[in-house]
C-alpha cells in the first residue's frame, strides 16, 4: 500500500520537472497567430496546432468547425477560432464538454494520412508520416475526429500528435490534482462561472455530514430507524460511511458486534423506506470466519429483520453478471459502436446480441423491478446481499428505488441517490472506472450499466422522470473526466483524505487486516471534507453550459401524485404477522424459505436447489394476482423487460458515428418549446394591439407546460 | 403449461367474472340467451355454447364461459357475464369487437389432443378438446370445449375450419351480401382521390406539374387493351401518338407507365416487360420501342434510367418466408412460450430477414430517389405485371420525396393510385380466397411497415399515427371494404356489373376503407391524427417560421454544389453515350452498374442526413443497423409483456396533446381578446386523461382491466402469507418442484 502511494507521489515529482518546457512552449507559441488558452490554473500547455478543423465525421462531406488544438498536462481541448467581428463566446474556463477531452479519457488515438494507412499511436509509437487526420476515440464512446489542413503548419499538426501520444500515457498522476494549492485555484475557477447564475436552492445532500443523513431519513419517515454515529470515524469499517441507518431499538453497543459477521465488515442497513413499510437494506455476505453456532447473533439478527416478521434476502450476484464479464461485455459493445470496423448492417442485431451488453442491461432491470415489486407488496425487510456489497448491491438499491420513489426520479433526488448509494457507499470508483490506469484488472463499468439500466427506465417511462437523457448522457460523460471528487476514490474515507492514500490494494483489506489501517491514525482533524477540495460532478455549472444545463429538465414530466403510496392488502398482512422471524431467499425468480434463521455456510447462504426455477421467465408467470388490485398510482414502474423493450442507448453508444446520430430525434421537444415560443410572441404581439396589460395569470399559464412543477 | 395449472392446486378464483373449468356447474348459463350482434347480411353458420375462452396473457387457467358462434363473416366469442364494463375502451372498432375474428383474419387453427397441439385443416375424425386460432392481427384464442356437447363441438369446430380455410368463390365473400343488405347510404365525399376517373388522374398530373410532357390516355376504357391496367393511366406525350393501337397487341405491356413527376421534371414511371419467349406478332415490338425511347429520352425528357427490381430485391417468395417466420415471433401460446424465445430476441428477428428485406427496399427507394433529385433522370422501374415491389417502391419515392402523400388523404390517395387502381393482386397476395398459397405475399404489410420506419424516425413530417397504419393493415381482413378485396379495377368492374344484372336490384355501393367513420367513432378517429404534424406553413402565418424553411429547403437541392456538379455532368453524358450506343439492342444495359450507384446512393445518404431535417421536404429514412426497428405497436400490442403501464410513447404523446389543448385555449382566449369578446367556455375534452397510468400499448391492449402485474408467482406468495412451520414446507417445495 505505501509503495503504491509513494510512487503516485514520485510521479507528481517530475511533474514540475516537466513544468519548465510549459513556459518555454508557450513562449513559442506566442509567435503563432494563436488564441491564449485559457487553462485550469496548474495546467500548461505542452502543444499547439492552429488550423485545425474540427469535423463531425470522418468524411470531407461533414461540416467542419476551425480552430486551435492545444495538448495540455491534463486534458486535449480544441479552441473554435473565433470569426472576425462575432462576439468572443464565453468559453467554459474548466472543461468544456463538447470540445475538450480529459487524458485519461483518451481511449485510442489513431493518426491518418493518405500517404499510409492509419496508424494507432501510443506513448511509445513513433509517427513517420505528417499526419492529416488525427481521431479520438474517446472511453465516453465520443469520437472526435480533427484534420489539419495543408496549410503549411503540417511541423505544428505532427508535434501536437506525438504530444498527445505521450501525454496519453504520463497521465497516471491524476490524484496530483488534490494537492492543496491547485485545488484552491481551482475551487476559485469554479466559483467564477457559477457567479453568473443562481445558485441551487437545494443542494446536493452530499452524505458527509450527519445532518444530510438525518434530513434523508426524515424525508423517508423515521419511524423505527435512527442515524447511528459509530462509524464517525470509519473506525469500525473503512469502506462505509461515517453514519449508517440502523434499527432505533439496535444501541451502538449491540450494533459494534455485528459488524465483525460481514465481509468488510459491511453490515446491513437502510436503503430505502417504501411508506407502505417495508424497508430494502444491504449488507455484504456474512464473514467465513464468523460462526453462527458458537457466537451471539442477535445484533445480525436484528438488523437483518428491522423489526419486520419476515425477511427476504435477496443474493444481487445471482442472475447478474460479475464484473468481469460486465466489463467484457462493454468492450464488445465499444467495439461494435466503433464506427470504423462497422458491422454489416444485417448482422447488426445478432452482433448487438452478441455483446451480451443488452442481457445485463435486462437482468438489472428486471432484478430491481421483482425487489420493488416485492417491496410495494408486502411488509417485509428486503436485504440485498452481495459478497462485497460495494458493486450490484449498488445498482440494484438505486435501480429499485428508482422503480418505487417517485422522489428519486427528480434530478436532486438522483443526485442524492448516486451520492447514497455508490459515493458515499463506498462504490470502488477508482478501481471499476480505472481514471488513474493503474492496471485493468478490476476495470469495470458499473456506474455506467447503472445510467443504461436508467436510461432504460427513462426510455420506458418518458414522463416519470424529471431528468432527461441529456442528463444521463452528462453523468455518463462525467464519470470519465478525473476532476470529481465524486469518481476519484472509493469510499468517504479515502475521499476525506484528499486521496493521499489511495490504493487500490486497499480497497479490499480483509477485515482482520483493517485494524493495522486503523491504527495508523488516519483521520484529518481538518473538518469533514476539509481535505477533499475537488468539486463533486453536480457542480454542473463547471463544464455544461446554462443552454445545456436547460436540457436536463424533461417539459413532460408529470409529477407522481404522493400519498397513494400504501399499497392496498398491507393493512391485511399486518394481521398475519407472526413473532417468529422467518427468512426467505429470492434468488433466480424464485422465493425459497430458509430453514433456519441464518443458514450460512461458506460465508454465504445455503441456496435451495430444488426450488430454483430453470429460467428466470417463471417470475412473471401464472401471477393471480387480483385483478380488481387498482394499479398503485405513482408509485412502483414495472419496467417491460422482454427483448424488445430493452434498446440499446444509442445517443451514448452510437455518438461516434454521426450519420447514426443524427436521425435520433430530440423527442419533438424543441417543437413544443417552439410552438410555445411562438405562442408568447403572439401573445405580446396581441397585447400590442389589443392595448390591454397582459394578465398575470395568462403569461404563467403559458409557460406552466413547461415547467416541471405542474 | 396450461396443464400444469389444470393438474396442480386449483388457482383462486381471482377476479369475479373468471372461474376455472372445474366450477362448470355453477356456470350454467341459467337462461341468459346471449346473442351475437350481426350485421347486415351476416348470417349464422353455427354456435356452440359453454365454451370456455382462457384469458390468453399468462397461460394460466383463468377464463370465462361464453358462447363460440361462427358466421359467414367472423368467428365471435359471447361471454356470458356480459362485461359491464365500467370503463368502456376508448378506442374501439364498430365493426369488429374485441372478441371477434373475421374470418379473412384467421392465420392458424391449432387443436389440442392430449396435451399435444396439431394443426387443423380438412376433414377432421377427431375433434380437439382445446381450440387454438391465430389470427392475423396477432390475436391470439384458446378455446376450451371440454364442457361442451359433443354434437355442438363438432359442429363449430369443423364449422370454423370449413368457413375459413376451404377455397372460396370471389362472389361468395362477404362483400356482396354485406353490400346488398346494408341500406345504401349516401356516398358521404371523401377527400381522397380515387383515381377511377379521367379528371382525377388529369388533376394529379397537375398538381405533380407533370402535365407538360405526360398525359392521361383513355385507349383502355371498357378494358379494351388490357384487363391489368386502370381504365385511364398516364403515359409520355409522344407514345400516346405513335404506338397507341400496336399496345393492343401486348395487353399493356412494354408501356411506361406515369406514376409521379418531381418538382424538377424528372418523373417516375413503371412498366411490365414484353414476354421473355416472344411470339412471331410481337418481333417487331422491341423496334417499336425502342423508337418510343428514344423519342423519351431525348429532350425535352430526361435521361431515362432504368431499374429491373426482380434483380435487386427479393423476390415474392423471400418476402412471404421472411413474414411467416416473421409473425411466428409474436403469436405467442403463453408466458413461458414468450420468455422461452424471447431469450434469443436479436439472432430470431435477424434470422427471419423481414427487417432486412424492409431495408433493401428503403434503400432501394433512396437510390432511387437520388437518381430523380439529384441527377435529374427519369426512373423507369420494371417488374413482372409492375403491381408488386414497382407498387412499393414507386410510393415509398412518393413518400419521400412529396409531402402531400404524409398527410392523411395524400397518403390515401396514393394507395388508391399505385395499388388499387394500379392492379396490385390484393386477392391473391392476401389470399383471401384461400385458393393458392403459392400467390401470397404481404407486399403491402411491406410497403406500411416501410412507411412505419419512417413515421416513427420522423412523427412531426406525417399527418397520421402509428395507430392509423395499424388499423389500415388490419382493414385488410375485414371484408365489408372492397379496397383490398380485389385484383385489379377490371375485375371489380366485372363483378359488379355481373352483380347487379344477376340481382336485377338497385346498383349497391361497395364501401371504401377510407370511410373511417364505418369503424370508428369520431373520438377514436383522432387517435389516428397525428397531433404533432408540423403543418406547411402558411405564407403568412410567421416570418420567422418562413425564413427558416427557405433556408431548408435548400436540401432538395444537390448539396456540394462544388464537388458534384461536374461529377454530375460528366456522369450524364457518359449515360447519354451509352444510351445512344445501346439503346435499340438491348435495354438492360441502361440499367446503372452498381459501383456507381452505390458510391452515389452512399454520397446523397449521407450529404442529406448531416443537415438538419425539413419536414416538408424530401425525407431520407434512416436504413442502418440499429435504426430499422420492429413495428411494436402491430406486432407487440397484444402480448401483455410488452406491456409498460403509464410508460411508453403513448404518456409522451398524452403529455404533449394536453399541452397542445393549453396552446389553443391560450389562442382561443387571445383571439376572444382581440375581438373583446367574453364568451368563455374552457370544456374542451382532451383525448387521454389520466394517461398517468395508460398501457404503453394504448390504444390496443386489451389489459388495462389488470393494472399492476405482480412479479412473484401467487403461490410462493401463499407461502409467505401461511404460517405453518417451514421443515413441512421445505418438503412440499420439493414436490412441487418435480411437478413443474
Amino acid at each position: 500500500m505505501l509503495p503504491a502511494a509513494k510512487s503516485s507521489f514520485k510521479v507528481r515529482q517530475q511533474e514540475p520537472g516537466a513544468g519548465p518546457r510549459g513556459p518555454k512552449f508557450s513562449n513559442a507559441k506566442r509567435n503563432r497567430p494563436c488564441q491564449a488558452f485559457p487553462g485550469i490554473p496548474g495546467e500548461f500547455v505542452l502543444e499547439a496546432a492552429p488550423g485545425v478543423r474540427r469535423s463531425l465525421g470522418a468524411s470531407l462531406r461533414f461540416d467542419s468547425i476551425p480552430g486551435t488544438l492545444f495538448c495540455t498536462n491534463r486534458r486535449v481541448a480544441f479552441v473554435p477560432d473565433v470569426p472576425p467581428g462575432a462576439k468572443a463566446h464565453p468559453r467554459c474556463s474548466f472543461l468544456h464538454s463538447e470540445y475538450d477531452v480529459a487524458l485519461p479519457c483518451i481511449g485510442k488515438l489513431v493518426a491518418a494520412s493518405s500517404v499510409s494507412k492509419a496508424k494507432v499511436l501510443t506513448a511509445s509509437s513513433s509517427l513517420k508520416f505528417m499526419p492529416e487526420e488525427l481521431v479520438l476515440y474517446c472511453r465516453d464512446f465520443r469520437v472526435l475526429h480533427f484534420r489539419f489542413p495543408e496549410s503549411g503548419l503540417e511541423p505544428g499538426a505532427f508535434r501536437v500528435t506525438m504530444a498527445i501520444a505521450r501525454a496519453q500515457e504520463s497521465d497516471r498522476d491524476v490524484a496530483a490534482w488534490s494537492d492543496s494549492t491547485q485545488l484552491r485555484n481551482l475551487e476559485n475557477a469554479q466559483r467564477s462561472p457559477e457567479e453568473e447564475g443562481e445558485e441551487d436552492p437545494a443542494p446536493t445532500l452530499l452524505f458527509k455530514s450527519l445532518q444530510d443523513w438525518e434530513q434523508e431519513l426524515r424525508r423517508l419517515g423515521p419511524a423505527g430507524w435512527r442515524v447511528s454515529v459509530a462509524n464517525e470515524r470509519f473506525d469500525m469499517a473503512t469502506s462505509l460511511p461515517r453514519y449508517l441507518w440502523v434499527p432505533g431499538q439496535l444501541l451502538d453497543n449491540e450494533l459494534k458486534r455485528a459488524f465483525a459477521h460481514f465481509n468488510q465488515r459491511r453490515i446491513p442497513r437502510l436503503c430505502w423506506r417504501h411508506p407502505g413499510g417495508s424497508d430494502l437494506l444491504r449488507a455484504a455476505s456474512f464473514h467465513a470466519a464468523s460462526d453462527p453456532e458458537k457466537e451471539d447473533t442477535r445484533a445480525v439478527e436484528a438488523l437483518l429483520l428491522a423489526g419486520h416478521a419476515r425477511c427476504v434476502v435477496v443474493d444481487t450476484v445471482a442472475d447478474l453478471p460479475s464484473s468481469t464479464e460486465i466489463q467484457l461485455a462493454h468492450v464488445r459493445l465499444r467495439t461494435l459502436c466503433s464506427p470504423d470496423p462497422a458491422v454489416a448492417d444485417e448482422k447488426w442485431l445478432s452482433a448487438l446480441e452478441g455483446t451480451h451488453w443488452l442481457d445485463h442491461v435486462r437482468a438489472c432491470v428486471r432484478k430491481a423491478s421483482d425487489v420493488a415489486v416485492l417491496l410495494a407488496e408486502r411488509r417485509c425487510s428486503v436485504v440485498l446481499q452481495e459478497s462485497d456489497d460495494r458493486d450490484l448491491n449498488c445498482l440494484v438499491a438505486s435501480l429499485v428505488q428508482l422503480l418505487a420513489d417517485p422522489h428519486a426520479r427528480t434530478q436532486l433526488g438522483f443526485q442524492n441517490l448516486v451520492q447514497r448509494e455508490w459515493v458515499a457507499a463506498g462504490h470502488p470508483f477508482a478501481q471499476r472506472l480505472n481514471l488513474c490506469r493503474d492496471g485493468d484488472r478490476g476495470e469495470a463499468p458499473v456506474f455506467q450499466l447503472f445510467l443504461d439500466c436508467a436510461w432504460q427506465l427513462l426510455r420506458q417511462f418518458p414522463a416519470a422522470f424529471a431528468f432527461t437523457e441529456a442528463y444521463l448522457l452528462a453523468l455518463h460523460d462525467s464519470s470519465y473526466v478525473p476532476f470529481f471528487s465524486t469518481f476519484l476514490f472509493s469510499c468517504q474515507w479515502e475521499r476525506s483524505r484528499g486521496g493521499q492514500h489511495r490504493a487500490s490494494s486497499q480497497l479490499y483489506t480483509p477485515v482482520n487486516g483493517w485494524r493495522d489501517a486503523a491504527n495508523l491514525e488516519i483521520l484529518p482533524q481538518a473538518p469533514v471534507g476539509g481535505g477533499a477540495c475537488l468539486p463533486p460532478v453536480w457542480a454542473w455549472a463547471l463544464h455544461y453550459s446554462a443552454q445545456q444545463r436547460a436540457q436536463f429538465q424533461n417539459p413532460i414530466y408529470t409529477r407522481a401524485s404522493d400519498g397513494h403510496m400504501a399499497p392496498p392488502g398491507c393493512s391485511k398482512l399486518k394481521a398475519t404477522l407472526s413473532e417468529t422471524g422467518a427468512v426467505f431467499l429470492l434468488a433466480r425468480g424464485g422465493l425459497a424459505p430458509q430453514p433456519h434463521l441464518f443458514p450460512w455456510k461458506n460465508g454465504s447462504l445455503v441456496k435451495k436447489g430444488p426450488w430454483r426455477v430453470p429460467s428466470s421467465d417463471s417470475l412473471n408467470d401464472q401471477w393471480g394476482w387480483p385483478s380488481s388490485c387498482p394499479a398503485l398510482p405513482g408509485a412502483v414502474l414495472v419496467p417491460a423487460c422482454t427483448g424488445s423493450a430493452i434498446q440499446l442507448w444509442r445517443r451514448c453508444y452510437l455518438r461516434g458515428s454521426p450519420e447514426r446520430q443524427r436521425g435520433l430525434f430530440p423527442a419533438m421537444l424543441t417543437d413544443l418549446t417552439e410552438e410555445l415560443e411562438l405562442l408568447q410572441e403572439c401573445l405580446n404581439d396581441g397585447h400590442w394591439r389589443a392595448t390591454s396589460p397582459p394578465s398575470p395569470a395568462e403569461s404563467e399559464e403559458a409557460g406552466s407546460p413547461l415547467s416541471p412543477s405542474r | 403449461m396450461l396443464s400444469k395449472a389444470a393438474g396442480g392446486r386449483p388457482a383462486k378464483p381471482s377476479f369475479v367474472s373468471y372461474v376455472s373449468p372445474e366450477e362448470i356447474h355453477i356456470k350454467e348459463p341459467a337462461g341468459k340467451e346471449v346473442n351475437p350482434y350481426l350485421l347486415p347480411g351476416e348470417l349464422l353458420l353455427c354456435e356452440a355454447s359453454t365454451v370456455f375462452k382462457y384469458v390468453q396473457e399468462d397461460g394460466s387457467n383463468r377464463g370465462t364461459y361464453g358462447k363460440l358462434v361462427c358466421t359467414n363473416f367472423k368467428v365471435a366469442f359471447l361471454g356470458y357475464e356480459s362485461a359491464s364494463d365500467d370503463n368502456e375502451p376508448q378506442f374501439k372498432n364498430k365493426v369488429i369487437g374485441e372478441n371477434d375474428i373475421t374470418l379473412h383474419c384467421i392465420d392458424q387453427i391449432y387443436g389440442v389432443y392430449d396435451e399435444k397441439k396439431k394443426s387443423l385443416y380438412g376433414q377432421l375424425k377427431k375433434y380437439p378438446e382445446k381450440l387454438i386460432i391465430y389470427s392475423k392481427d396477432f390475436r391470439v384464442f384458446h378455446f376450451c370445449l371440454r364442457c361442451t356437447k359433443e354434437e355442438e363441438v363438432k359442429r363449430i369446430v369443423s364449422g370454423i375450419v370449413h368457413h375459413s380455410q376451404t377455397p372460396k368463390l370471389l362472389k361468395r365473400l362477404f362483400l356482396f351480401s354485406y353490400a346488398s343488405a346494408a341500406p345504401n347510404s349516401p356516398d358521404a365525399k371523401n377527400r381522397t382521390v380515387m383515381f377511377d376517373t379521367f379528371k382525377d388522374w388529369h388533376e394529379e398530373l397537375e398538381r405533380t406539374k407533370g402535365n407538360v410532357k405526360y398525359e392521361v390516355v383513355s385507349v383502355n376504357e371498357g378494358y379494351r387493351v388490357s384487363e391489368k391496367l386502370p381504365l385511364y393511366f398516364v403515359v409520355p406525350k409522344p407514345f400516346l401518338k405513335s404506338v397507341t393501337e400496336s399496345i393492343l397487341v401486348h395487353q399493356g405491356r412494354g408501356i411506361p407507365i406515369w406514376c409521379w413527376s418531381c418538382h424538377n421534371g424528372a418523373a417516375l414511371l413503371k412498366m411490365s416487360p414484353f414476354p421473355k419467349e416472344q411470339d412471331d406478332s410481337a418481333l417487331q415490338m422491341p423496334k417499336l420501342m425502342d423508337g418510343i425511347y428514344k423519342t423519351i429520352h431525348a429532350p425535352p425528357y430526361e435521361v431515362l434510367k432504368m431499374d429491373d427490381l426482380s434483380s435487386s430485391l427479393p423476390s415474392l417468395q423471400d418476402i412471404q418466408t421472411a413474414y411467416t417466420r416473421f409473425k411466428q415471433l409474436f403469436l405467442i401460446d403463453n408466458s413461458a412460450h414468450f420468455w422461452d424465445t424471447d431469450v434469443k430476441w436479436f439472432s430470431l428477428l435477424e434470422s427471419t430477414n423481414w427487417l432486412e428485406i424492409i431495408r433493401r427496399c428503403l434503400k432501394k427507394a433512396i437510390e432511387v430517389v437520388e437518381q430523380l433529385e439529384r441527377q435529374t433522370t427519369n426512373v423507369l422501374l420494371i417488374e413482372e405485371n409492375a403491381s408488386d415491389l414497382c407498387c412499393v417502391i414507386s410510393s415509398l419515392v412518393q413518400v419521400m420525396m412529396d409531402s402531400y402523400c404524409r398527410t392523411k388523404f395524400g397518403f390515401q390517395s396514393l394507395i388508391q393510385k399505385e395499388w388499387v387502381i394500379g392492379g396490385h393482386s390484393f386477392l391473391d397476395r392476401s389470399n383471401h380466397l384461400r385458393k393458392s398459397d403459392k400467390e401470397e405475399a404481404p407486399v403491402f404489410l411491406l410497403f406500411l411497415d416501410c412507411v412505419w420506419q419512417l413515421v416513427q424516425q420522423y412523427p412531426p413530417a406525417f399527418e397520421f399515427t402509428e395507430t392509423y397504419l395499424t388499423v389500415l393493415s388490419d382493414s385488410l381482413y375485414i371484408p365489408i371494404f372492397s379496397t383490398f378485396f380485389f385484383n385489379s379495377q377490371h375485375q371489380k368492374d366485372t363483378i359488379m356489373s355481373g352483380e347487379s344484372h344477376n340481382a336485377q336490384s338497385s346498383p349497391f355501393r361497395l364501401l371504401t376503407v377510407w370511410d373511417w367513420s364505418v369503424q370508428f367513432e369520431p373520438k377514436a378517429q383522432a387517435l389516428l391524427n397525428n397531433p404533432l404534424y408540423a403543418e406547411k406553413p402558411k405564407p403568412d402565418k410567421s416570418q420567422r417560421k418562413t425564413t427558416r424553411f427557405k433556408h431548408h429547403r435548400q436540401l432538395s437541392l444537390p448539396l456540394t454544389q462544388t464537388k458534384s456538379s461536374p461529377k454530375r455532368g460528366f456522369f450524364r453524358e457518359e449515360t447519354d453515350h451509352l444510351i445512344k450506343n445501346i439503346l435499340g439492342k438491348r435495354i438492360s444495359k441502361l440499367i446503372n452498374s452498381s459501383e456507381e450507384l452505390h458510391s452515389n446512393f452512399r454520397e446523397f445518404y449521407d450529404s442529406w442526413h448531416c443537415k438538419p431535417v425539413d419536414f416538408h421536404g424530401l425525407l431520407l429514412p434512416h436504413i442502418e443497423g440499429p435504426e430499422i426497428k420492429v413495428w411494436t405497436q402491430r406486432y407487440l400490442r397484444w402480448i401483455p409483456e410488452a406491456q409498460l403501464l403509464g410508460g411508453g410513447t403513448v404518456a409522451i404523446t398524452a403529455k404533449f396533446l394536453d399541452v397542445m389543448e393549453e396552446v389553443q385555449k391560450l389562442q382561443k382566449q387571445m383571439d376572444e381578446e382581440h375581438s373583446q369578446t367574453a364568451a368563455e367556455d374552457a370544456d374542451a375534452v382532451p383525448t387521454l386523461r389520466n394517461s398517468a397510468r395508460l398501457s404503453s400499448l394504448f390504444p390496443f391492449a386489451l389489459l388495462q382491466r389488470h393494472s399492476l402485474k405482480p412479479v412473484l408467482p401467487t403461490s410462493t406468495w401463499k407461502d409467505l402469507e401461511d404460517e405453518e412451520d417451514l421443515a413441512k414446507r421445505d418438503d412440499e417445495f420439493v414436490d412441487l418442484s418435480g411437478a413443474d
